[in-house]
């Protein structure tokens, strides 16, 4: 069984149509890029997926189950978690305490008054095991909103680690990064990663052909293509449509 | 009291009236709302103070249409110096603070208008043409009201037009949908904001010399037309004109046929109907998804 | 031991001390007012849960309070042996129902209109006390409140009519409030509630059900209102219109942001000064709420931090809420 699929995805703002029919299917284990030009859909893809709007028409099933309208709580609990293209973490919060917020959802403790939070050594321990993973264990208790930008995009990726989703949804993770930095963020994402599939919006190609192994093309709200690496590579439709003006 | 048509349209204008003074207010909150993103909590603060002005320049000068005339204009300046001095200042703390100051400013307006003019009612009499009574169709009503009701559509109509037909109304219906882009396209948006804010306030002030001799003078009118304001927001919908028009009437029609038939709940009509849309249609009747 | 609890501890008891000490070194005048800080701090704290701790600005928390003075004069008087207590608990019980219904409509909006819903319903609340003359007297309101004879409290009889016990009484119930309240802000319920003010949208898609934190909030701080409502109603031994209205909703707002809405603290030193205050300067001039506006819009423009803000940063980290 797929474990994402979406069917048929329309999403109208108030007579600004955005997708058209958008149809995308997702196994376990995947590595599913979603490429297309800015303002194609990508992100508002996302965001139908996810939650943070309400398909016009269609369906989204995780799984197996329905999850079309679901609100974004509903969607991240049962195990689907987002980055967002701009950083979106507590940047008034430690990067700590970031980490630990997403931890505490996922192990339910939303509502718990019966024992401080300090005194929850079990969280604290998985917190600082996730930030090494993702390599901030030394600014552990800086405020995120001070970090270098690379380091809030490695957070952004943290959090969404924290909560051990089935499915990951990273949306444009080297979004202004230099290419060393590309190249450790790509490594990063590989491992963190492993064992769970994942869904990447990215205009970086090295980026895409060096994780993916299945890409979509989105172009103004449709899909113009599917399929492995090198099939869109050759694609004459995607390089007229798309590729042609962006290789890096 | 016995139900007859003319009765009954005696009460409907009566609601009218009501509803058009509301509306005049409420135009300029929502107007601001949807232009600045800024809930003024003091913008009937401005209706208030729009009344006491108004009757002082009456007893000084004994016109009560130099009170129509002068009051608005003093009205809007203080709305302007409340834009430039207070909000804009606080405008970079975020929201919460852009709506303490307004709330600041409504409660020393307040003060400051028992301090002056002291804290009881103050009369304040129509002109002698408009104290009678029109007689038409075996009907009697009275004139002062029919004036108001006159005026206010005036009003209405002119600033409609001013909104739909010039360039002025053009940058205002695009500031009010997207600020930034206007501001782009070289519009000098903090002057417009200043503009609308004045423009709006003084409105506030002439409902309130034209609601004086009417609803009279008093030091709790501030809060009594801010609440009702308020519903009229919520159940026109944040931002929308026309809701608040449409609103404004129906709060109108709902208090004076109200009262009329369950006195008990004169004081808590509004808040009904509010409850109630809040239940039926959260977003207001022509609001968006907020 | 690290130092800066040492001195927390320190100032703690001497605090404490000088808490117990006071109906025998104050005059009768000074400890009524003491009284008053006590249950005001306890509102003005309960406000910061909503303002401070959420991010929620409401101009109509009064409701609760109002809620909760009402419901206990109404059981106490009307309700034949009702103990004090039970009266107590009904009031904080209809506060924190007044609460989650209204907070249900407020809560799912965004700020200004969260704010005008809070208002619009704190007058709802204010014109049914003003005309619901019957159950809460109107503008002429509910007096002799206080039971005359001495309430039997388990292990010593607590007679309320004398201002000594009164203090004691009222500062025992804030004193715990206080520090269940200070308690709740260190658990994961607390860090729940900073973390959906901090930034909503994440929350919610890490899977915070962010409506349903800010219900709770709300109805925890309107509970806590109404808590304070009741030991007014005790202190005045009268309750009226002026408990539910506008003018209170703008007391509190006005202490919570004197004091400074940034630390547990700040709303308590707000209630301090502002009891202090308004007696000093109305004693003054009659014209004193003019100048308690200016002072407000003086603070909001310039020291929105309030006079928390005004001690040392090294002097408040001392204090601060640590983790």
């Amino acid at each position: 069984m797929a474990i994402l699929e979406v069917k048929n995805l329309h999403k109208d703002f108030s007579g600004l149509k955005v997708l058209f029919g958008i149809d995308l299917r997702l196994e376990e284990g995947d590595r599913h890029a979603v490429i297309g030009p800015n303002g194609a859909g990508k992100s508002t893809l996302f965001n139908l997926i996810t939650g943070k709007y309400v398909p016009t028409r269609g369906q989204v099933l995780f799984d197996g189950q329905d999850i079309t309208g679901f609100p974004p709580h509903r969607v991240a609990r049962l195990g689907l978690a987002r980055s967002f293209q701009i950083t979106n973490i507590f940047r008034t919060m430690t990067v700590f305490q970031n980490v630990r917020n997403a931890v505490l959802s996922r192990k339910g403790i939303r509502y718990q008054v019966f024992s401080r939070l300090s005194s929850l050594t079990w969280v604290n321990d998985e917190v600082d095991s996730i930030l090494s993973q993702i390599g901030l264990l030394d600014r552990r208790n800086v405020a995120a909103g001070e970090l270098a930008h690379g380091q809030q995009r490695a957070l952004e990726i943290g959090l969404t680690l924290a909560l051990d989703p089935k499915l990951i949804l990273l949306d444009e993770p080297t979004a202004g990064m230099s290419s060393s930095e590309s190249r450790d963020t790509v490594s990063l994402i590989e491992r963190v990663t492993r064992g769970r599939t994942l869904v990447i919006v990215e205009h970086d190609m090295d980026v895409v052909f060096r994780i993916a192994n299945r890409i979509t093309v989105i172009y103004y709200g449709k899909v113009l293509a599917s399929g492995p690496p090198e099939e869109i590579r050759n694609d004459q439709r995607v390089k007229d449509a798309y590729l042609g003006e962006e290789r890096t | 009291m016995e139900l007859t048509l003319s009765s009954i349209v005696i009460q409907a204008l009566h609601g009218l009236v009501y509803g058009m003074l509301l509306f005049l207010v409420a135009s300029g909150l929502t107007l601001v709302f949807g232009m600045m993103d800024v809930l003024n909590i003091a913008h009937a603060a401005f209706y208030m103070l729009g009344a006491y002005i108004g009757s002082t320049i009456l007893l000084v000068t004994g016109s009560f249409w130099l009170a129509l005339i002068l009051a608005p204009i003093c009205v809007g300046l203080l709305g302007a110096l409340v834009e430039r001095f207070f909000l804009r200042k606080v405008h970079v703390h975020g929201h919460a603070f852009e709506l303490l100051i307004t709330f600041g400013v409504f409660f020393v307006v307040g003060e400051v208008v028992k301090w002056i003019w002291g804290n009881f009612p103050r009369s304040m009499d129509p002109p002698g043409i408009l104290s009678g009574s029109l007689h038409w169709m075996g009907m009697t009503y009275p004139a002062y009201r029919f004036f108001i009701l006159v005026i206010s559509s005036l009003v209405l109509l002119g600033l409609g037009y001013v909104f739909l037909k010039t360039r002025l109304g053009l940058a205002v219906r695009a500031a009010v949908s997207d600020a930034s882009m206007v501001n782009a396209l070289g519009i000098n948006v903090p002057r417009l904001f200043l503009g609308v804010f004045s423009g709006g306030t003084a409105l506030a002030g002439l409902a309130g010399v034209v609601a004086g001799p009417f609803l009279s003078t008093y030091p709790g009118m501030g809060l009594d037309m801010m609440v009702d304001t308020f519903v009229v927001v919520v159940v026109g919908g944040f931002g929308s004109l026309l809701g608040a028009f449409v609103a404004s009437l129906m709060i109108g029609e709902l208090q004076s046929f109200g009262v009329l038939f369950i006195p008990r709940l004169a004081l808590v009509f509004q808040f009904l109907l509010m409850a109630i849309v809040l239940i039926t249609r959260p977003t207001g009747l022509f609001g968006e998804k907020v | 031991m690290s130092r800066s609890i040492f001195l927390r501890g320190v100032l703690l008891a001497g605090v404490a001390l000088l808490l117990l000490a006071a109906p025998r070194v104050l005059s009768i005048v000074q400890t009524r007012m003491l009284t008053e800080i006590a249950y005001f701090a306890l509102f003005a704290v309960s406000y910061n849960f909503l303002f401070g701790w959420a991010g929620l600005l409401s101009f109509g928390h009064a409701a609760y309070f109002g809620l909760g003075a009402y419901v206990t004069a109404i059981s106490l008087k009307h309700v034949a042996g009702l103990h004090l207590l039970a009266g107590m608990g009904l009031g904080g019980l209809a506060a924190a129902l007044g609460g989650a219904v209204i907070g249900f409509f407020c809560v799912r909006r965004k700020g200004s209109y969260f704010a005008l819903l809070t208002l619009a319903f704190n007058q709802f609340l204010w014109a049914i006390a003003w005309k619901w003359r019957e159950v809460t007297g109107g503008d002429d309101g509910i007096g002799r409140i206080i039971p005359r004879k001495p309430v039997d409290m388990g292990f010593f009889y607590l007679d309320l009519t004398k201002i000594p016990n009164k203090y004691y009484f009222t500062m025992a119930v804030v004193v715990i409030f206080l520090a269940i309240g200070w308690y709740l802000l260190r658990t994961p319920f607390g860090n729940t509630i900073q973390v959906v003010k901090v930034n909503e949208e994440r929350a919610a898609f890490l899977g915070y059900n962010v409506n349903r934190s800010k219900l709770l909030i709300f109805t925890l701080a309107a509970f806590y209102a109404g808590i304070a409502g009741s030991l007014f109603a005790l202190f005045q031994d009268f309750v009226a219109t002026s408990a539910i209205g506008l003018g209170m909703s703008t007391e509190v707002l006005f202490m919570a942001f004197l004091g400074g809405t940034g630390s547990y603290f700040g709303p308590m030193l707000g209630a301090a000064i502002f009891v202090y205050f308004t007696d000093w300067i109305s004693s003054i001039t009659e014209h004193w709420e003019f100048f308690l506006g200016v002072l407000f819009i003086i603070l909001v423009l310039y020291f929105h931090r309030g006079f928390i803000g005004l001690i040392p940063s090294k002097v408040r980290a001392v204090f601060a809420a640590g983790e």
